[in-house]
């Protein structure tokens, strides 16, 4: 410590952000055996490779319909995994992240029909605002802990949907209301994003679901993560070592944020359409904490998991049923998540880890 | 702005507060207690609503007069919910660390399976009931008074008091106070905690019966109806301060004189904006609320 004077040994601990966290992480998280680097490059391995064999799949199969569907199942796992990146690792549950995926699908969108730019480019600036709407927001908000975090998430959330929805236009901004904005048709074009076939939609998905897993693969190696799960597992504690709760979780909150506002832009150029209800309302903040919860929260592929098993229901209902009964997988889906939460608290992915760690195979499954 | 419509609005305001107050009264009490956020609270209110319509559709039985079936109805319904759904967490946890957002995510589940339930059964169309007695709008001067929703504004002041001196004065009050003290020492002196929790989601429930029957006759009856009074409740219960029953009344008057004076300058919708900007800023600023203890 630059400041430490012998001979006052009782003088407060005021540690330097940079210097500290170094040291206390030491006792944060023991080092790991020296196996464990093998272990995390096989599971950054079968992110990459998984992604690769997922990618295959369109040249097998041409079906429209099966790719549509699994597009949608690969999304919610995208929007799953983003939502983990800070929900997981901090141990906060936010039930308003579908405001960050409003703000990416809108600005995707605006971007695109106002200034004619790319989505390719409208995407990651669409993260970006949602990554700077992010940081208003959990400024103030992450010093409340527990049900009153959750219910701050919902409040922002929703203010921001009422709003779009009775907003017309703002600054000559067209948001068009509770009608939704639509992406004008510019036929097959790579540059625009727009495709006729389900293939490439499909491929750009999976590549943002790997570079996800990725993400999150390294959280959990790095530093930050390290911080983040001292901070889930005792706030005051970690706080006492040094480590910023405020700084790490915004940090954290940011990335999150970015990703699940790229995940709105792509919402919005498969369904080439968008509105406040869907992207911001509360269903879809609802789904991406369920998925993530149910798969197992605070693991890599715990929503992936989650996804994997519960948006087929959604897919499943609508179409073989013919919405009929409307709203059956919302009830499976709340009668899972009350059996995971009493019986299954680590979500579904712990029994399969436990199973996975006994054959020899590490935390990983794809 | 013309001061009649303003009173005007002050009065409906006062009014529609009550009757938050007092659909928000079971959420506090069931926090207050349990430390769990029911987020399944509107949708009980939907279930007691839908009560009432098919009371009435089915049996021809009044809003008003069906209160005794949706009362005792949503008792056991809340009952159920509590030692059913709850109480297996709060017997996994050990003392005092009841991981509260396992709670609110478990009461999640429930507002998922209710409202959907709802949906599959009833369908997405919006119903209402209405009353038999003849309800003329009483006129407080000038201004005229909905009768209707005056009666649900009196129940909910008359419910407030009535639980708080029944809280405060019977058996079973006192011992529901002291499980909100200390759940082991209210064990240690003989009281059984599973079942005065589950009496209490139940009295929370049996709450929202009442209202159901009382709203039936003005509220537009549907599936996702619910949501929107939870949420409003929240407002109401983080404003008066969580676990207060005047706290309620109050937080619920307060919200509802607020929009319905601010729905006279701005927008409705950009009124419900500011209450939950009001929301987040109690949350962030006093989060005792105005009547909890600092």
């Amino acid at each position: 410590m630059t400041t430490a004077h012998p001979g006052r040994p009782r003088r407060p601990f005021v540690p330097l952000p940079d210097e500290t966290p170094t040291l206390s992480l030491g006792a944060a998280a023991p080092r790991r055996p020296h196996g464990a680097r093998a272990a995390g490059a096989a599971v950054l391995g079968a992110i990459l490779l998984g992604g690769l064999a997922a990618a295959a799949l369109p040249l097998v199969v041409q079906d429209a319909y099966f790719l549509h569907s699994c597009i949608v199942v690969l999304f919610f796992a995208y929007m799953a995994t983003a939502w983990n990146f800070v929900c997981g690792y901090v141990g906060q549950l936010s039930i308003g992240h579908a405001m960050f995926a409003g703000v990416g699908g809108y600005a995707t969108v605006l971007l695109f029909t106002g200034l004619g730019l790319s989505p390719w480019l409208g995407m990651p600036v669409g993260g970006l605002l949602a990554a700077l709407l992010s940081v208003v927001v959990g400024y103030p908000t992450f010093r409340l802990r527990g049900p009153y975090f959750a219910l701050t998430t919902i409040a922002f959330a929703e203010m921001i949907r009422i709003w779009v929805e009775n907003t017309d236009s703002v600054l000559g901004i067209p948001l068009n209301g509770a009608a939704g904005l639509t992406v004008p048709l510019r036929g097959e074009s790579l540059a625009a994003l727009q495709f006729n076939g389900k293939a490439p939609y499909y491929w750009v998905i999976v590549a943002l679901l790997v570079g996800a897993l990725a993400a999150t693969w390294w959280l959990e190696r790095s530093k930050l993560g390290f911080y983040l799960k001292a901070i889930r597992g005792d706030r005051d504690a970690a706080e006492s070592l040094g480590i910023s709760p405020a700084r790490y979780q915004l940090v954290a909150l940011a990335i999150s944020a970015f990703m699940t506002g790229i995940g709105g832009g792509f919402y919005a150029q498969f369904f080439r359409y968008v509105n406040a209800e869907r992207l911001i309302g509360v269903d879809l903040s609802i789904d991406m904490a369920l998925m993530s919860i149910i798969g197992g929260q605070g693991t890599v592929f715990g929503p992936l998991l989650g996804a994997v098993l519960l948006a087929p229901l959604a897919e499943i209902t609508r179409g073989s049923l013919g919405g009929s009964l409307l709203g059956l997988h919302i009830v499976v889906y709340g009668i899972i998540l009350m059996l995971a939460v009493l019986y299954l608290p680590k979500g579904l992915i712990a029994p399969l880890r436990a199973v996975l760690a006994r054959a020899g195979l590490g935390g990983g499954r794809r | 702005m013309d001061p009649l419509i303003l009173s005007f609005a002050l009065v409906n305001g006062l009014l529609i507060g009550g009757i938050y107050g007092g659909v928000a009264l079971g959420l506090s009490l069931i926090f207050g207690v349990m430390r769990v956020v029911n987020f399944a609270h509107g949708s009980l209110l939907m279930l007691a609503l839908y009560a009432a319509f098919w009371l009435q559709a089915l049996a021809g039985i009044d809003p008003y007069a069906s209160v005794v079936v949706t009362v005792p109805l949503l008792f056991a319904v809340g009952f159920l919910i509590q030692s059913v759904v709850i109480a297996p967490l709060i017997r996994r946890e050990s003392a005092l660390v009841v991981e509260p957002l396992s709670a609110l995510l478990l009461t999640a589940g429930v507002y998922l399976v209710i409202d959907n339930l709802a949906l599959m059964a009833f369908g997405p169309d919006v119903r209402s009931a209405s009353t038999g007695l003849a309800l003329a709008p009483l006129m407080l001067g000038p201004i005229p008074v909905n009768s209707q929703r005056l009666i649900a504004f009196s129940a909910a002041i008359l419910a407030a008091i009535l639980l708080s001196l029944w809280l405060r004065s019977t058996r079973l009050g006192r011992a529901i106070r002291a499980t909100a003290q200390n759940r082991d020492a209210a064990a240690l002196s003989g009281i059984d905690v599973p079942l005065i929790y589950a009496v209490t989601f139940g009295i929370g429930a049996a709450l929202l019966g009442l209202f159901g029957s009382l709203l039936a006759t003005f509220i537009p009856i549907s599936p996702q109806v619910g949501l929107s009074f939870g949420i409003r409740s929240f407002i109401v219960v983080v404003l008066g301060g969580i676990g207060s029953i005047p706290g309620s009344i109050v937080g619920g008057l307060v919200i509802g004189v607020f929009e319905a004076l601010a729905s006279q300058f701005v927008p409705a919708t950009s009124a419900a904006i500011l209450s939950l900007g009001l929301f987040v800023l109690i949350l962030l600023v006093r989060p005792s609320g105005l009547m909890g203890r600092a």
